[in-house]
This record gives C-alpha cells, sequence and structure tokens, in this order.
C-alpha cells in the first residue's frame, strides 16, 4: 500500500516537457482570447483600467485553478446527465467565494466591477477548459492547464486595458502620466514637444475594447502565421 | 403597458445587450459566420432569456430577499442559484423541444448547450436584479435583451458573409475583421445611448 | 450512465457541502462587509468637505473616516416640513441606530415627498466654522446618481461636493465621479438668488453664469443633465429646513 503512495505521488509531482507544454501553449498558440476566442466579455468590460484589469485577472486565474482541480478530482463520480449544472455550480462556487472575498478586502474594485465579477460564471476560458480538459486529466495536469489558461487571458487582459488607460486616460494604474494640466507627470500644455498630445476618451468606451483586441489579433497572426484562419 | 414597451425598446435597442454592454460575445463571434445559424442562436436567446428572467426574479425576490421565505439575506447565493436556473431550463427547453417538435430541435438543438455560457443570459439575470424590475418590467427586459441580442448577431452574421469576399490581409481574416466590425457597429449604438422611449409622447 | 438515485444522492451532496461552505463565509464576513460599506458612503460624505478637513483627504484612512465622524459630526435627520426627526421616530420606519447613516437613501427616494427622510451632517471645522452636508439623489444615463452638497454656514455657498453613480460609463458619465477638477467647479457657486433658490446648472458647452452655473462634461450631456436635476429637486427638499436655520 505504502509503496504504491509513494509511486503515485513521485509521478504527480514530474514538471516535464508536457506539463511544461501546458503552461505555455494558452499564452501563445492557443491563446484563450486571439485564438480560441472565449471570454471575450469581461475582457472588454473590465479593462478600462489597469487596477480592475489585474483584480479581473488574478480572479480569474484562481477560479481557473480550482475549478479545473476540483472537477478533475471528482470527474470520476460527476454522473454523465447532469453534468453540465455540477461545473457550473462548482464555477459558480468559486466565484462567489472570489465575490465575498473582494467584498471584504478590496471594497473599491468590488464596487467598480459589480456584474462582472458574477460574470466570470459565464467566462467561457473556464467552462470550456473543464469540458475540455479537466473532465479527461488527472487533477496535477488540469491544475497547470487551468493557470496556464488563466495566465494566458490575464496576459491579454492587462495589454488591453493598458493601451486603454494610457491612450484613453493618461494614466498607467491611476498614477496620472501624461496630460495637459498641471497634476500629470508630463505635462503637455508647458511642453514644447508635446502641446498637439492629448488622450482620447474614446479608448476608454466599449468599442475601442474591440479595436485593440482586433490589432492585438492582427498583430499575434502577423507574427505566427500558423494561426491565419483557424477562427 | 405602455412602460413596458418603452422597457422593451429600450432593452432592445438602446441597452443592447451585444452592442451596448458587449455581452454574449464568444457565441456571438464564434456562431455568426453565417446567417442561418446566427437566427438559430439568436432565436434560442431570446427563447431562454424570455423564460429564465421571470423564474429569476421569483428567485430572488422571494427566495433570496429579506421579506422572502426564509426571512434572512441570502443574496450570497445569487450566482449559483441563477446559473443552475439557467442550466436546468436549457436542458429541459432542449429535452421538451427535441419530444415535441424535431424539426425545431433540428435547428435549434446544437445551439442550445451553447446558451447556458451565453453571458447575455446570466448578465440579463443580474442587470435585471440590480435595476430592480418588477415582475412584468423583468420579463419586458428578458425579451427585449433577447430580442436586441437576435437583431444584432445577425447583422453581423450579415456582414460577416458578404466581407468573405473581400480581399482583406491573411492575419485579420476571419476573427479579426469580426472584432473590427463588432467595435463599429458599438459605436454606431453609441449613438442610441441616452434616448428615453418614455419621453415620445 | 448512472442512475437516478446515484444522481440524486450527488447532487444532493454535492448542494449541502457548497451552500454550507458559503454559508460559512458569509457569516465570517459579514461585519468586515458591513463596515465597508459604511466606511464607503461616510467616505463620500466627508468627500463634499474635502478641502476642510485638517488630513489628506485622497489618502484618509479608514480608522481617521471613523474618527472624524465619532467627534466632529453631528448627524440629524429632518423631513420636508423643514422640521427635525426624532431618533426613536426613525427607528421606527426601520432604521437600526435612528441616526442619519442608517438611512437607505435608495428606499427614501422613491417615497413622496411629504414621508421623505432627509438626513443631514453637520460637520464642525477645526476653526469653529460649521459645514451642513446634504444628500441628494437623481438619475444619469443608465441608472441611478448621488451625491453630497455641503453648504458653507451662510446656507447659499457651496463648500464643495462630491458624486458616485451605479453604472454611468467610464470616461464620459462616469466622470462626475473621477473628474476631480469637474467636481472642484461647483465650490463657491450659490444656491440662492437673495431669497429665491436657483440651485446649480450645468451647462453644456461652458458655463455662462460665474455664480449659478458650472461646464458640462463634453460626451456626457444626460449625465450632466441629471446632475443639474438632482441638485434642484435634492436641495430644494432641504429647503425648509434650510429656511429656519437661516432665520
Amino acid at each position: 500500500m505504502a509503496d504504491v503512495a509513494v509511486v503515485e505521488k513521485k509521478e504527480a509531482i514530474k514538471f516535464g516537457k508536457k506539463e511544461r507544454k501546458l503552461l505555455t501553449d494558452p499564452l501563445d498558440d492557443n491563446n484563450p482570447i486571439t485564438v480560441q476566442v472565449l471570454g471575450i466579455c469581461s475582457a472588454l468590460a473590465v479593462t478600462t483600467g489597469l487596477k480592475n484589469a489585474t483584480v479581473m485577472a488574478v480572479a480569474v486565474v484562481f477560479v481557473c485553478v480550482f475549478a479545473n482541480t476540483i472537477t478533475s478530482a471528482l470527474r470520476k463520480s460527476i454522473p454523465k446527465q447532469v453534468r453540465m449544472i455540477v461545473q457550473l455550480v462548482i464555477i459558480a462556487t468559486l466565484v462567489t467565494v472570489v465575490e465575498l472575498t473582494l467584498k471584504a478586502y478590496a471594497f473599491e474594485s468590488y464596487k467598480q466591477l459589480s456584474v462582472f465579477i458574477g460574470l466570470i460564471i459565464t467566462n467561457c476560458i473556464v467552462m470550456g477548459r473543464l469540458e475540455a480538459f479537466a473532465m479527461a486529466n488527472r487533477p496535477y495536469e488540469s491544475s497547470l492547464d487551468g493557470l496556464g489558461n488563466g495566465i494566458g487571458y490575464g496576459i491579454i487582459l492587462l495589454i488591453v486595458a493598458f493601451f486603454r488607460e494610457f491612450f484613453g486616460k493618461g494614466e498607467i494604474f491611476g498614477a496620472k502620466i501624461i496630460g495637459a494640466t498641471p497634476d500629470y507627470m508630463i505635462n503637455t500644455a508647458e511642453s514644447a514637444w508635446l502641446g498637439w498630445y492629448q488622450y482620447n476618451n474614446l479608448m476608454v468606451l466599449f468599442p475601442s475594447a474591440m479595436f485593440v483586441i482586433a490589432v492585438l489579433i492582427w498583430a499575434h497572426r502577423a507574427w505566427n502565421p500558423k494561426l491565419v484562419d483557424v477562427s | 403597458m405602455g412602460d413596458l414597451v418603452n422597457i422593451f425598446i429600450k432593452s432592445a435597442f438602446i441597452e443592447n445587450l451585444a452592442l451596448a454592454y458587449f455581452l454574449g460575445m464568444c457565441s456571438y463571434l464564434a456562431v455568426s459566420k453565417t446567417v442561418k445559424t446566427a437566427f438559430g442562436l439568436g432565436l434560442a436567446v431570446i427563447f431562454v432569456l424570455g423564460i429564465t428572467m421571470p423564474i429569476n426574479w421569483v428567485i430572488n425576490t422571494w427566495l433570496l430577499g429579506e421579506n422572502g421565505v426564509f426571512q434572512t439575506d441570502l443574496t450570497f447565493l445569487r450566482f449559483i442559484l441563477f446559473i443552475a436556473v439557467i442550466a436546468s431550463m436549457v436542458q429541459l427547453v432542449e429535452m421538451v423541444v427535441e419530444k415535441y417538435s424535431p424539426s425545431l430541435y433540428n435547428s435549434l438543438g446544437i445551439f442550445l448547450p451553447l446558451i447556458t455560457v451565453n453571458c447575455a443570459i446570466l448578465g440579463g439575470s443580474l442587470f435585471m436584479v440590480s435595476k430592480e424590475y418588477n415582475f412584468s418590467e423583468a420579463v419586458a427586459f428578458g425579451l427585449g435583451g433577447g430580442f436586441g441580442w437576435f437583431l444584432a448577431i445577425i447583422a453581423i452574421a450579415a456582414i460577416r458573409e458578404k466581407i468573405k469576399y473581400s480581399a482583406v490581409p491573411p492575419a485579420m481574416r476571419g476573427l479579426g475583421m469580426a472584432f473590427l466590425l463588432t467595435g463599429m457597429m458599438g459605436m454606431a449604438f453609441m449613438g442610441l445611448m441616452g434616448i428615453d422611449p418614455a419621453s415620445f409622447k | 450512465m448512472h442512475s437516478t438515485a446515484s444522481v440524486m444522492r450527488f447532487v444532493l451532496i454535492m448542494t449541502s457541502i457548497v451552500a454550507m461552505l458559503l454559508a460559512f463565509l458569509q457569516n465570517g464576513l459579514k461585519s468586515k462587509h458591513d463596515t465597508n460599506e459604511a466606511i464607503y458612503s461616510k467616505k463620500a460624505t466627508l468627500g463634499a468637505i474635502a478641502n476642510h478637513l485638517s488630513i489628506d483627504y485622497s489618502q484618509i484612512s479608514d480608522e481617521q473616516v471613523e474618527e472624524i465622524f465619532g467627534s466632529k459630526i453631528k448627524q440629524i435627520v429632518v423631513n420636508s416640513d423643514g422640521e427635525k426627526v426624532p431618533e426613536e421616530k426613525v427607528e421606527e420606519k426601520g432604521y437600526k441606530g435612528g441616526l442619519a447613516e442608517s438611512v437607505d437613501l435608495a428606499k427614501e427616494h422613491k417615497k413622496p415627498l411629504d414621508e421623505k427622510l432627509l438626513p443631514l451632517y453637520v460637520f464642525t471645522k477645526d476653526d469653529g466654522k460649521e459645514y451642513y452636508i446634504l444628500n441628494v439623489r437623481g438619475k444619469g444615463l443608465w441608472d441611478a446618481i448621488w451625491g453630497c452638497v455641503a453648504l458653507e454656514d451662510d446656507f447659499n455657498t457651496i463648500a464643495g461636493v462630491s458624486y458616485d453613480h451605479k453604472a454611468e460609463t467610464p470616461g464620459l458619465g462616469a466622470e462626475i465621479k473621477d473628474n476631480k477638477a469637474w467636481v472642484k467647479q461647483f465650490i463657491g457657486k450659490k444656491i440662492y438668488d437673495g431669497d429665491v433658490f436657483r440651485s446649480v446648472y450645468v451647462r453644456k458647452g461652458g458655463a455662462k453664469d460665474p455664480v449659478y452655473e458650472v461646464d458640462g462634461i463634453s460626451g456626457a450631456t444626460i449625465t450632466a443633465d441629471g446632475v443639474s436635476k438632482m441638485l434642484a429637486k435634492g436641495i430644494a427638499e432641504y429647503e425648509p429646513y434650510l429656511k429656519k436655520l437661516r432665520g
């Protein structure tokens, strides 16, 4: 009995090529947003500022990892007939945990993200990974897959948020960087070179998130041509 | 009655779930390659939103609210109950449609599971809570929201069918263009922002 | 395929575990949630008199908020006839403690004027000067907007305002909260013309009157109109009481 346990354990902590691929694949070749087209809604709504985007990214990584691990651990006992509902209940529970925690320890972010915390439930990345991966693999691999996908999603979120916050408000993480009043670090009103610059309010609005992601997809596919025409 | 019509129009056009709030984007982008499939998914969304909204309203008010059956604030169970209602309704609808109308099932069936994870459905229910609608308003909001989403996905599918024959840079083909188009449609819809149907009298 | 009985068993066990876990968490964090809510609205109240606090408002801590509320602020509830409502009466209406901070503004906003409870905060500055902070509430583009308006002790000059909103568009309507420069415009504006109540108007395209108007926000006309309406209606509700104070 003891021997078996040791063998199991040895196999479980292995981190080889296959495991590394689980982590890195979703960052590029199989990116949740730009390739799999999953989880777009929240990527649009919360990327008006880096602060919110960071909170959202961390929340999604958390939910992704734990939902994948739990589902994978239960995969043999989940009845096929109610599979979807069980998966959704697991996700919804984790999301509620996130909501209650944010409400207690990060109240400002909680207020600003409001409805969109709840929408992590229907963030197709989480659900998609449960169906596609966790239901067929062991908890350890599943947690890596969840981590990889969560991070792949988070990175895009942060990139989009950076462009929208910087070009839309002249701020990064709420710190005023470039604008036309004295409280900005670079005051364009007094600068000889940057007098023409003005941040563009359109970037903060919803549609511009679409444009930023479209350009990201363009850049990503131009750089990695094997992704052209996948979807 | 007039109020309900206003809410319907408002949620269909002015506060369009797809183009003003950008909800349900995953299936919106994935299933909008042809008008035919978009039509099926759109119908299914109207259907499911129309059913789940009143049920979730009842659950939220009578079960979870402080004045509900249990007399305690159970709103922390809201997410779980809402999504469970949506998932089970979708499954129920799927079974009923399959049994009684095979032809409808053939056109709608494959989209139904997709709808469970369509954020427009859950988002609709959560917006209903935060807007504090009453029962009939919630129904009007659900149907209007579904109808607006239906129109939006048909519009983009039609554009995408046409644009297939245009010379688009390879890296922008398909998904990239779909994003760009949705952004532009969203900007167009911003023009409707803030119109109050109640003032047209 | 699992049998129906085993499916039921699985679902039952799962639901009870989940419900228990969440109930446990909710109970554990409930008091923290409540204090967070309370501090959030107290902070907004202090935001209206940010310039008159002895400490830097942008870096105020939760304890400091509580301390200022405890030592320098007097809470009153008035009605639209200009009478003070005693704490017991407020408590009868379902607000625990009967203080102004316990009044649910969203609920009161929907009531007819003669039943409305109007919370009022009186802040005493270190130099003894008093500031009166009123609560106003209205409708923006998407959903509710609300705010606090601080009046100087002539009951005419605005000492400061702070606004908040439920769902205005970031970068446009949400500027009423985020754009500090815009909010600062209200300082020093007057609400009375002689004895006639005028309120402050947000003028699209730039203020035309230096005393009773402020600039609008580009791209957010409807939210700005909402602010104008909210101020006119909200401050007017307090007018009977203010009139008494003016003597």
